[in-house]
């Protein structure tokens, strides 16, 4: 036993060498490398995004695209690599960290770079690249974005009158009905996420904003939410065995649930025997919607930063975005750029929805304080007014 | 115990040379861990302790001055109370229900018993898979409308009410470490020679007796070990409060852990400097119960 | 504590006893096989729904409905399994290696050799216990990234050559075993090397078999540094957890697959366990103290 653990030994010590002569390797200097990182959304997405950037190497033969994916904490693996001044050379940016990210000095600012390409933004929703923008300063291009829409299950609805509600007297009515015909055995009408990210549309709707929380219409929105669920007609996802009110609507636990682009590929996989419609979200005072997107940016410390920027450019404009969009998984953020059929629900939100993250460099750590509190005031545990007043200072920092 | 007989007593130089051969061992033989452990611990750890003076970025150091304003924020912080106390009650909870379901197991699994090899595997399946796929199979089990709750006829989300939240959390690690906490105290019990079984057995000393007064005792250095490593282990708690508030501490800061606050304010809020702050808060926190430990169970060890 | 000859103590006769002892040990086979079927349930779950559609492996219980083994082609086709075992294994073997050795000496030194600033060193060795990962990974992972290890394996093995856990581990066991053996090394004159490469390594088995199986099973699960190490441009480096984090979507999990790679990266640390676990034998102490 010894002696076999000696020649072990001298092994692993050779093996241990050998391992740290092992290195990556290195391309040819007349190509530039030019390394693109995400996180991966799903198999479909990844294998459409490398096709994407392989058309991309074919039409510029002085550029290699390295595009690998991060599976795990994004956010973490990122901050490690900007401390190090080591980064990936264009990487997405969730417009909810945005604006921290750019006041931490990490984003490379575009402005120059669009002035000298005579690059032309005007063709992005405004609202999407504001939620980049910081002042004057562009730190990124939205390469895709959805809001939030209504995905309503066929059979249920029509055991209540088969008519989708627009407001928010119709939503209630319709629960109401399916209520007292227990449509969902056992589940709720309606699944409401415990989560600023979906409660916010609302506070937009009747007529309030993230900038004055503080407001009669914040309130009254809150109100409205939380109380959809002391009715009994609405209530959240833990509570009807699901992780998400995909699931729950999936699993036939919940009638009504707002959620959006992305629950499409997963009803499609995971439950494709459900039938359910995509209907507009409803509105109150006013149409209220919020636009989740994402950024390509560029990094401070890119050692490319030319070719990156032909890259990023390149992705976000009309070529990379048409094919990107191609599959329906993204909606477009350009309005040059035609979404594929079915997709009316969400685009009719365009001009209601407000970029979610509104460039605030204080946001994702007010958002934790958001939903703790949200939780609380659910429970019955803190009352709306100290919860607004909670959100009003944490935005401030 | 034999006593080593002694040679006549060598002149003073060659003694003292004898100790200082043996202190150039002892150094040489921890030279290498104690690097590692300069070089990934405590450098590190000093440079935390120097940026929580400061406000720090990701780039670096940010305008202003130095001082303990990171200390004052965190300790007067009401979400960094609330994750000690979650964390007093998770640690409390969670590592004498490890220990006694882990010293259970090895003492079963100890006797020759029928089928032993299975249930030594059996028992230690839930400590092999990684802690994200067991707490993924726990979530969807402990639904609301999970296996368990299928079982016992309720409809509690367990791992989502802020009520039950730690506990259930006290109640699959304690699960999940039991198989590992099994095998240290099996390697311990290997290292009490069965003399001292057979001097209890012609005592006709009954089982729990021979348990308590003999074996109980002779495990003290590992029940040393598993207080302090899983103790420590258990005040770090981030995994699976992660996995299961979803990263935010919630519902209602139910899942807060210390760490879990110090990873969002560096990597959420890119204040380094005070998650530096909580870091060392957490570090005395943690020192000071070691050594408590140390000085109670762990007297009477040295060589 | 005396030396004494085994003397098999006659059991007296009591009427009855026989079959209360079988009852006694029936219902005791009984409680540990319950709780055996609990604590592998989730595993049979696993494998079960390794063999399910994806729609259905949503469903709770244990047969597939239909049966297929398409997650099974999936991950083997693909995913580049194969790799990621091929990476794990070289890590798990070449850290569990250099954790042995290193983990062994120290903790031998802790344990039996007197050096000035031992019992303070000891303490800073509990002390690297304290900090957690999160509050070091940026200092670590500048250094390492100034040093050029970022793209290779040789970073990770260097941050894991040795931790406190196994050291302070060997020095419990260590300490366990009576001084008798070591002074009777050192009146045959043997060095400290020689006492513990003949003497004090042969009796701590059990403790260096645990050492095996939870070093490699801690490095073959290891998700969070090989993540922050080789998780962005380096996919040839990947290990098995990363593999598996690849079947981890936001909105759409890959139940099936996600099972199958579980079942795939359980299976070596099984086999592990198997090999290993058969050292815990008693006696192996006692053994040598009588000879």
């Amino acid at each position: 036993m010894r002696k076999r653990l000696g020649v072990v030994l001298g092994l692993l010590i050779a093996v241990v060498l050998l391992a740290a002569t092992a290195q990556a390797g290195t391309r040819g200097s007349k190509v530039t490398t030019v390394t693109l990182s995400g996180w991966s959304s799903g198999p479909d997405e990844d294998a459409l995004l490398q096709q994407v950037v392989n058309n991309f190497n074919k039409s510029h033969p002085s550029i290699h695209v390295d595009y690998s994916v991060i599976n795990g904490d994004y956010g973490t693996a990122m901050t490690a690599r900007f401390a190090a001044h080591n980064p990936p050379d264009v990487f997405y940016v969730d417009s909810s960290v945005a604006g921290s990210w750019a006041q931490q000095g990490v984003l490379q600012p575009l402005n120059g770079y669009i002035k000298s390409s005579k690059y032309d933004t005007s063709k992005f929703f405004p609202s999407l690249l504001g939620a980049f923008t910081v002042g004057k300063t562009i730190y990124g291009f939205p390469k895709d974005w959805s809001p939030l829409a209504m995905e309503i299950n066929k059979g249920m609805l029509g055991q209540a009158g088969g008519r989708a509600p627009t407001n928010w007297a119709s939503l209630q009515k319709v629960a109401q009905t399916m209520a007292s015909k227990d449509v969902t055995h056992g589940g709720k009408p309606i699944c409401l996420s415990p989560d600023w990210a979906r409660m916010l549309a609302f506070v937009y709707q009747a007529g309030g904003s993230l900038s004055n929380i503080t407001s009669p219409a914040a309130a009254a929105a809150v109100n409205f939410y939380v109380g959809l669920m002391n009715k009994g007609l609405a209530t959240t996802p833990d509570k009807l065995g699901s992780g998400w009110c995909g699931e729950a609507l999936g699993k036939g636990k919940a009638a009504i649930i707002f959620e959006g682009n992305w629950v499409l590929p997963y009803m499609k996989s995971t439950y494709p025997n459900v039938q359910y419609g995509v209907f507009p979200m409803v509105k109150d005072k006013t149409g209220g919607n919020l636009a989740f997107t994402v950024s390509y940016s560029l990094a401070k410390d890119s050692k490319n930063k030319q070719a990156a920027w032909t890259l990023l450019s390149w992705l976000a404009g009309k070529q990379g975005m048409t094919q990107w969009v191609s599959k329906g998984l993204a909606l477009p953020s350009r309005s040059d750029v035609k979404a594929i059929g079915g997709r009316q629900a969400f685009l009719s939100a365009a001009p209601f929805a407000h970029g979610w993250g509104f460039g605030n460099p204080h946001f994702s750590a007010a958002y934790t304080v958001m939903n703790n509190d949200l939780t609380a005031v659910i429970a019955g545990s803190k009352s709306v007014a100290s919860m607004l007043s909670d959100v009003a200072s944490a935005l401030k920092g | 115990m034999a006593t080593a007989s002694q040679a006549a007593p060598a002149p003073r130089s060659s003694m003292l040379g004898a100790r200082l051969r043996e202190a150039g061992w002892g150094y040489g033989f921890v030279a290498v861990p104690i690097v590692v452990f300069g070089l990934f611990f405590v450098y590190p750890f000093g440079y935390a302790i120097y940026i929580s003076f400061f406000h720090w970025g990701i780039l670096g150091k940010q305008a202003g001055a130095a001082g303990t304003f990171n200390y004052h924020a965190v300790l007067h912080d009401r979400v960094f109370h609330i994750a000690l106390k979650n964390i007093a009650e998770y640690t409390i909870g969670v590592v004498p229900l490890e220990m006694a379901l882990g010293l259970s197991l090895a003492l079963v699994i100890n006797q020759k018993i029928h089928g032993r090899n299975f249930f030594r595997s059996a028992f230690y399946f839930p400590s092999i898979a990684s802690s994200v796929a067991i707490t993924t199979i726990m979530l969807y089990i402990f639904n609301s409308d999970g296996l368990f709750n299928h079982i016992i006829g309720s409809h509690t989300p367990w791992f989502q009410s802020a009520g039950t939240a730690i506990w259930s959390l006290v109640g699959l690690n304690a699960w999940t470490t039991s198989g590992t906490v099994m095998i240290y105290y099996l390697a311990g019990l290997q290292a009490i020679s069965t003399d001292v079984y057979e001097a209890a057995a012609l005592d006709n000393t009954g089982a729990w007796r021979t348990f308590w007064k003999i074996t109980f005792p002779l495990l003290r250095p590992a029940h040393f070990f598993v207080l302090v490593v899983f103790g420590i282990g258990a005040l770090k708690l981030f995994d699976q409060a992660f996995i299961v508030g979803g990263g935010s501490g919630g519902p209602n800061n139910a899942t807060q852990t210390p760490v879990l606050y110090i990873y969002r304010d560096a990597f959420s809020n890119f204040d380094f400097g005070k998650a530096a702050a909580a870091g060392v808060v957490l570090f005395v926190i943690i020192f000071t119960l070691t050594l408590v430990q140390r000085l109670t169970v762990g007297r009477q060890e040295a060589a | 504590m005396t030396l004494q000859t085994s003397v098999a103590a006659a059991e007296p006769f009591i009427p009855g006893r026989a079959r209360s002892a079988i009852a006694r040990k029936a219902f005791f086979y009984v409680v540990i096989l319950a709780v055996a079927a609990v604590f592998f349930i989730p595993f049979l779950w696993t494998l079960a729904t390794s063999f399910k559609t994806i729609p259905d492996s949503v469903n709770v219980h244990l047969i597939p409905h239909p049966w297929t083994s398409s997650a099974w082609r999936a991950i083997w086709t693909q995913y580049d399994f194969k790799l990621y075992i091929k990476n794990s294994l070289f890590l798990a073997v070449v850290v569990t290696g250099c954790n042995l050795v290193l983990s062994g000496l120290g903790g031998y030194a802790f344990a039996r050799l007197k050096f000035p600033g031992r019992e303070l060193l000891f303490l800073l060795v509990l002390g690297t216990l304290m900090v957690p990962d999160q509050l070091r990974l940026i200092p670590v992972f500048v250094m390492l990234t100034n040093w050029h290890l970022i793209g290779s394996f040789s970073g990770y093995i260097l941050i894991n050559l040795v931790t406190a856990t196994n050291l302070f581990f060997m020095r419990q066991y260590f300490l366990t075993i009576p001084k008798d053996f070591e002074e009777a090394a050192k009146l045959d004159g043997a060095g400290p090397i020689k006492t513990f490469w003949k003497i004090m390594l042969p009796l701590a088995l059990p403790a260096i078999s645990a050492l095996v199986i939870l070093q490699f099973q801690g490095t073959w699960n290891d998700f969070f540094w090989p993540l922050i190490l080789f998780g962005q441009g380096s996919p040839h480096l990947y290990t098995v957890q990363l593999g598996l984090a690849e079947l981890n979507f936001t909105y759409s999990t890959l139940w099936p697959q996600i099972c199958a790679g579980s079942v795939i990266a359980i299976l070596p640390i099984l086999v592990v366990f198997l090999a290993f676990q058969r050292y815990f034998i008693s006696g192996v102490v006692s053994a040598g103290v009588k000879g």
